[in-house]
């Protein structure tokens, strides 16, 4: 039989394309790629008001708690002198700003209707150091934020505090920090034994530069437990602080960014063994060995797993521009060592990128972060790593923001992921919800 | 046995098969590659020392328009700033002190605040008794076509629009000297 030489060297080919091109499909698609199907935006709070810098939590109650800060309606004029430099009160537009909370019973679709935190006129203030939530087992709601010094000042900040009041309204806010105008980025937690743990990043000693990672208990009902009390020094001064706990609260887990002499600004782990008294040296979870002289603005993640094994994130522009993008790492004898970071998304554009994630109890990790698109425009996106630890799922775009979508906010059920951000277009904000389901 | 003309028909009819199978395959392969990959940025070349400062538009925090044109004939300071960054209130003073004295030596200062609101800014230059004009760059599109990543930078422009000189970081008065003499100020 006579065949044609040229149809078999076709077809050779085209078996060797196919064949090839299915090695690259494989390569590309990990074997449990879990692409999250997103529901419809959903916008939170007034769009009249400007809302920004969503923080989410699942409450104990399985309910899912937003805040948020929006533009205050009432006049600078009526601002806490103890807080607002006279000077700042004549002038519009205002920067006084309020913490509100909402909740949501039906994982996002409908929420209760916005609840103002803070009673006095103040600067509450977003972005990095935007408004955090927690809450103890009595599902009292605890909120911490940040507002400007005595001055006006923004980097010589103060952090308040409220909680609910049992009435359906919140405490009058109080100041944490002692003394005045040293504090900001506080982040607020639930202890295992009901007690509310504050951390922030402090500067009470002015110089040298680096500052230091300061922590204070509450009691539930909100009273002062302890004093604040210093565990760190040598943080970088506006990189919000990551928190874990384990061993029903013995064991405190917290990252942040250090900056060293040479003005390097690797991620750490600091470990605490006593319930958070008292930390252990930390430990460099990667030599990025990026060398920056500002402060970027960008705090790392963690999340710790039902296996006991620490997952971070961070943004770094490393070395070199091509190291430039978010990374993970994981650490699998309690923050003792942490295996090679991997590379999450790389950095599109000369960009300070914001990431955050959240561990699943299967040892499933959730990430989202901003990057910007190819119309240079800021967005959100997601991707996945499965319990393996080394399979990814495709990066997904999450937002569509007509001009910027920045910081995104995560909170996870053991059936949702929920994320939450800012969009900015001019002199216009709004915050963005959209959940996922959560396959078995 | 089958005719020469039936293989023939059964060659092509593989082939056929073969081709939509790579193709479909090479379709899937290249948009999960491409997903993997997004966002793919294109942008504007960089700026460069030597070459012609990029231009923009804004709008300054009185509400009057701003671009380079507005202050051609005369070198330039942009720096690039926010209300919530230390080490840009740190070298205000500093820009302060430069913009007291642009007039007799010739040279102007513009303030561009990043990431940041037209609130925090209004506030910020009143605290700060700032006297040199400040832009307000709300979308961060300027920011990025002068590729920083994040405040302080500054760039000097000398009076025919050419980049001279970049300072990424905060600055100190020899750089700023420095800078201004590349931007061609006499002091």
């Amino acid at each position: 039989m006579k065949t044609n030489p040229t149809g078999i060297s076709g077809i050779a080919t085209l078996v060797i394309l196919a064949a090839s091109s299915w090695t690259l499909i494989a390569a590309s698609i990990p074997s449990h790629a879990s692409v999250l199907n997103f529901g419809v935006e959903q916008p939170l709070g007034r769009s009249n008001k400007n809302p920004a810098a969503p923080f989410l939590r699942f409450g104990p109650d399985g309910g899912l708690y937003a805040i948020w800060t929006e533009a205050d309606d009432r006049s600078a004029l009526q601002a806490n002198p103890a807080h607002q430099h006279e000077s700042t009160m004549k002038r519009a537009p205002s920067p006084m700003r309020v913490a509100v909370l909402s909740s949501s019973g039906d994982d996002g679709k409908s929420w209760s209707p916005p609840k103002q935190v803070n009673t006095s006129v103040e600067a509450v203030q977003g972005d990095e150091n935007g408004p955090k939530v927690a809450f103890n087992a009595d599902k009292k709601a605890f909120v911490a934020w940040s507002i400007p010094g005595e001055k006006g000042d923004i980097t010589r900040a103060n952090i308040r505090f409220a909680t609910e009041d049992g009435k359906g309204g919140f405490t009058p806010a109080r100041t944490l920090n002692e003394i005045k105008d040293t504090a900001r980025f506080p982040i607020i937690e639930s202890t295992p034994e009901n007690t509310m743990l504050v951390a922030w990043i402090d500067r009470r000693v002015d110089n040298p530069i680096p500052r230091s990672l300061y922590l204070m208990r509450l009691k539930p009902t909100g009273e002062e437990l302890t004093k604040s009390y210093k565990v760190g020094d040598g943080l970088c001064e506006c990189c919000r602080l990551g928190i874990s706990f384990a061993d029903n609260g013995k064991t405190v887990y917290m990252v942040d960014r250090q900056v060293s002499e040479k003005q390097i600004r690797n991620h750490v782990l600091r470990k605490s063994t006593d319930g958070g008294s008292t930390f252990s040296a930390p430990v460099e979870i990667a030599d990025d060995g990026w060398q920056v002289p500002t402060c970027p603005h960008s705090g790392p993640s963690i999340g710790r797993d039902a296996r006991g094994y620490l997952h971070t994130a961070w943004f770094t522009l490393g070395r070199s521009p091509s190291e430039a993008g978010l990374y993970y790492a994981v650490s699998k004898d309690g923050g003792r060592t942490f295996g090679s970071k991997q590379l999450i998304h790389a950095n599109t554009a000369a960009e300070i990128l914001h990431v955050t994630m959240a561990a699943a109890n299967n040892g499933t990790v959730y990430f989202a972060w901003d990057n910007l698109d190819e119309s240079n425009k800021s967005q959100i996106f997601a991707r996945t790593l499965a319990t393996d630890g080394k399979t990814w799922s495709p990066v997904q775009q999450v937002s569509h923001a007509k001009a910027n979508a920045n910081r995104p906010a995560l909170a996870l059920s053991d059936h949702r992921l929920q994320v939450a951000w800012t969009e900015t277009d001019g002199e216009q904000s709004r915050v963005v919800l959209r959940s996922a389901a959560l396959g078995k | 046995m089958k005719s020469q003309f039936s293989n023939t028909m059964e060659i092509r009819w593989i082939s056929s098969a073969a081709l939509i199978c790579a193709l479909v395959c090479l379709a899937l392969s290249s948009t999960v590659i491409w997903s993997q990959n997004v966002p793919q940025v294109g942008q504007k070349p960089a700026p460069t020392v030597g070459a012609a400062a990029i231009d923009f538009k804004l709008k300054s925090l009185d509400g009057k328009s701003v671009d380079l044109e507005t202050f051609r004939g005369k070198p330039l300071v942009i720096n690039f700033f926010a209300s919530w960054c230390d080490p840009c209130r740190e070298e205000m003073p500093l820009l302060n002190q430069l913009a007291s004295g642009s007039n007799k030596d010739g040279y102007t200062i513009l303030g561009i605040a990043v990431e940041d609101t037209r609130a925090a800014v209004t506030q910020y230059v009143e605290e700060a008794e700032l006297v040199f004009p400040v832009a307000l760059d709300l979308n961060s599109t300027v920011k990025r076509a002068y590729r920083i990543f994040g405040p302080p930078a500054t760039f000097f422009i000398d009076s025919r629009g050419i980049l001279r000189d970049i300072v990424i970081g905060p600055m100190t008065p020899e750089r700023v000297r420095e800078g201004l003499k590349k931007a061609g100020v006499a002091r």
